[in-house]
């Protein structure tokens, strides 16, 4: 039999009011009270509570269903793996509220980016009724039942010593694909807390390798993969979780994902333009002087990753090349080889910045918001510099910044400034549906990357047609980019989230090695192109396989 | 709960603890509170720690409530009422928080010249919850007869028919409780034990293997480890929180109610 536990503390008051006479409710509030609990009280196992609360909320069918099975067949421990832009942070909010409304959950943390804090703070409070509290003094821990923050403030001492105290009837940790490898202190972290019930949130969970996604899942339901033996016996040489029927299935048991094409929503279109740029003489001659530095051997770099990080800058612009030599030739032990000073030489020989003169152009002739996004720095900054020369406001935005300053950016881009200039770290959660033109000043390698950053504008809320302009130099690393990934495997054209099993059938890693050794190490021209035909023809193998997967799981 | 039973409640409540209604229509309502209910809603403690120590004029807050949003209560300072909002949830856990213990006598229908005994009665309305990583609820209204120690279902339901005084009717007489409120309290408890025990539990069996199922991966996970590191303990701990089943009975309120002997 069962325990019950009754309630003593009701006895005891009322036993002293009996002795005592009073004080006595009225019969009104009596019966308001009874009414009240009535109200309040949840009579069946099944169905959801949530919407019932939430009335001028309206969730999509999927995302309320997401919210069902994690409730009633996942026992709330759940990978919400949906794509890009799907509701990921409204699936969670509803699954948090219906397990607050039926009384089993009262202790949350919710750790986020922290680009991301105020935002889940003010979606919580505000779509949701969930008096969530942001992180800023140690007592919070303590004293706040909703507490979101960012993990890497939540790791760290003190703060971690006073979570680990904690109970927690709920963790959600937001992007969640940053907890793949378990040597880190993240992982390590979140592997140590008290979850009741646990929601791991990432777009991106197939694109990694096997063993991430034996990571990802021991957090969450430890052995439900196996152990760490066990898996790499039995699904070791595994290359995808696609080519696996068996292990799909597992993890599709704490897994849901959603994809844009099954949800039935209208989707605003996506308009792709690669725009292809002229480099001036100067800046030629200085591509060419980096590209001539693979000739002095790897004496001076140590590694080739220098040299086709160089050549990337290059294109970028001369202040993001400039700060890389500079720091190496501070670095340099004895005396600065001469190919460094002669670099030098021409990158002060260059005066103007054919990129930033075609983006000035795109950005008048739109005349509207424009996002940039670029990988380094120092080009942010340029940016901005040039784009104010010519009367445009600008506003930057890198992942560094603090959660307030990140808050009051967006603010002011949303207000007052025409473009918003981000670094790659700030490409991560933050939305900007406001905005709906995009200019990728350079283009990442990992496509996954790019879709996180198109997925800043398009996403559910976003009613207008999105632009996606794709800056590449013409004769450059770039352009062999922009034609293999943008081009060659129709990147754009695709239903998104078919990158994802394209991704997972070749393993990203060693895209990345292919590309590097193509573009570097290759001693000719000829030689490139057939390394990158190769490639090509990998990524299009790979394409085939994630297709017949496909047919194979709907048979 | 509808917008209109939330309207309906929410005056109730108001009234019930002599509030002003200002104003009220299908639309809206503005309650001038009272200090005592202003302290309960209004979260300053500031304002009411000020004006005792200054000794100044108590102002206490209007508030007005909106529970059906139209083009002109877009430009009253109000605040919208529906089930999942903050205010509603408030004044429901004052409203369990002020209604919990009573003591009410039966009024005669007719005038009546002889001495009239009154029977007691123990009330209690309890929440019966089946917990473990589902949950649900059921209310149950039980009496007891303090008398003859009969028990019944549906009380509050009965109660509601009855026309109820917190003041003892003229030409009316309480009889004593043979069996003490401690003791009748004890036999509704056992009452509602043996309720529970003729349940279907099922729920927590399968609860059960659940979390059986889970604890044996979790040990499969750590197989062959020698010496278990702390989060296998960390989270056999939190698979026994998340899956044990438990039974909670929790009070909502109760009273005792002197009620005429019915035949």
């Amino acid at each position: 039999m069962l325990d019950i536990e009754m309630d003593e503390t009701w006895k005891e008051e009322f036993i002293e009011r009996f002795e005592k006479d009073g004080p006595w409710a009225s019969w009104e509030m009596y019966q308001l009270a009874l009414e009240a609990a009535m109200h309040l009280s949840v009579p069946e196992f099944d169905g959801l509570q949530a919407p019932k609360h939430l009335p001028h909320l309206t969730p999509l069918p999927h995302q309320l269903e997401v919210a069902r099975q994690v409730v009633e067949n996942m026992n709330g421990k759940a990978i919400l793996a949906d794509e890009v832009g799907l509701g990921k942070t409204i699936e969670a909010g509803l699954i948090l509220k219906e397990y607050m409304i039926r009384g089993l959950v009262k202790k949350v943390l919710i750790l986020v980016p922290a680009s991301l804090v105020s935002q889940w703070v003010k979606e919580l409070n505000e779509k949701f009724f969930i008096p969530a509290v942001q992180q800023k003094k140690s007592y919070v821990w303590e004293q706040c039942d909703v507490v979101v923050s960012s993990l890497d403030t939540a790791k760290k001492s003190p703060h971690r010593e006073i979570i680990y105290k904690q109970q927690y009837d709920m963790v959600i940790i937001d992007e969640a694909h940053k907890l793949k490898n378990n040597k880190t202190k993240n992982y390590e972290f979140v592997q140590n807390l008290k979850k009741k019930f646990c929601l791991l949130l990432t777009a991106t969970p197939i694109q990694n390798r096997i063993e991430e996604i034996f990571n990802l899942v021991s957090l969450l339901k430890p052995g439900h993969l196996g152990n760490a033996e066990y898996f790499a016996k039995t699904y070791g040489k595994t290359r995808s979780l696609q080519t696996n029927e068996h292990l799909k299935a597992l993890v599709n048991k704490v897994m849901i994902r959603n994809r844009r094409a099954d949800t039935g929503i209208e989707w605003s279109k996506r308009h792709v333009e690669p725009v292809l740029i002229e480099f001036t003489k100067e800046e030629r001659e200085l591509y060419e002087a980096v590209q001539a530095l693979k000739h002095d051997g790897e004496l001076l770099f140590g590694s080739q990753f220098s040299l086709i990080t160089m050549l990337r800058e290059a294109c970028s612009s001369r202040e993001a090349l400039f700060l890389t030599v500079k720091n190496m030739m501070d670095k340099y032990e004895g005396d600065v080889p001469d190919s460094f000073h002669k670099l030098m030489e021409k990158i002060n020989a260059v005066t103007t910045n054919s990129k930033a003169e075609k983006a000035l152009e795109l950005i008048r002739s739109i005349n509207d918001k424009v996002i940039i996004f670029t990988e380094y720095r120092a080009t942010q900054l340029y940016l901005q510099w040039f784009l104010k020369q010519h009367g445009i406001s600008s506003v930057p935005f890198r992942g560094g910044f603090k959660r307030g300053k990140k808050d009051w950016m967006k603010e002011l881009f949303k207000n007052h400034a025409q473009v918003f200039i981000a670094t790659e770290a700030g490409g991560e959660g933050i939305n900007l549906q406001f905005c709906r033109h995009v200019i990728n000043y350079d283009l990442p390698w990992n496509p996954m990357r790019l879709e996180q950053r198109i997925g800043r504008v398009h996403r559910l809320g976003q009613t207008d047609d999105v632009y996606i302009y794709n800056f590449a130099v013409k004769n450059t690393v770039e352009e062999h980019i922009l034609t293999l990934l943008y081009e060659k495997i129709r990147l754009f054209e695709r239903v998104i989230g078919e990158l994802d099993d394209i991704l997972a059938k070749m393993n990203f890693a060693n895209l990345e090695r292919y590309l590097q050794d193509a573009l570097v190490h290759s001693r000719s021209e000829g030689e490139m192109k057939i390394k990158m035909e190769n490639i090509t023809a990998m990524i299009e193998l790979a394409d085939q396989l994630a297709k017949g997967g496909e047919q194979y799981a709907a048979t | 709960m509808q917008q209109h039973e939330i309207r309906h409640f929410v005056e109730r409540y108001f009234r019930a603890n002599e509030c002003a209604i200002l104003e009220a229509n299908d639309e809206y309502m503005t309650v001038q509170l009272t200090v005592e209910m202003d302290k309960e809603l209004m979260n300053r403690p500031f304002y009411w720690h000020y004006i005792e120590r200054t000794g100044g004029t108590p102002q206490p807050m209007q508030l007005t409530l909106i529970t059906k949003p139209t083009e002109k209560t877009k430009t009253l300072q109000g605040e919208r009422l529906h089930f999942g909002s903050p205010r509603l949830h408030q004044i429901f856990r004052s409203a369990q928080k002020r209604g919990s213990f009573i003591r009410l006598y039966e009024e005669p229908d007719a005038f009546q010249h002889k001495h009239v005994p009154l029977h007691p009665w123990l009330g209690l309305n309890v929440k019966i919850s089946y917990q473990c990583d589902r949950k649900k609820d059921q209310i149950l209204s039980l009496g007891l007869h303090l008398i003859g120690g009969t028990i019944i279902e549906s009380f509050h339901e009965r109660l509601q028919k009855r026309k109820l005084t917190p003041k003892i009717p003229d030409y009316c007489f309480t009889i004593s409780p043979l069996i003490k409120p401690k003791s009748g309290i004890g036999r509704l408890e056992q009452y509602i034990r043996s309720r529970i025990a003729a349940d279907d539990h099922t729920w927590a069996e399968k609860a059960k293997e659940r979390w059986k199922e889970d604890l044996a991966l979790l040990d499969h996970f750590y197989e062959g480890i020698e010496e278990k590191p702390e989060c296998y303990y960390i989270e056999k701990e939190a698979l026994e929180q998340q899956y044990k089943p438990r039974i909670i009975v929790s009070v909502i309120n109760g009273g005792i109610f002197y009620l005429l002997p019915r035949s």
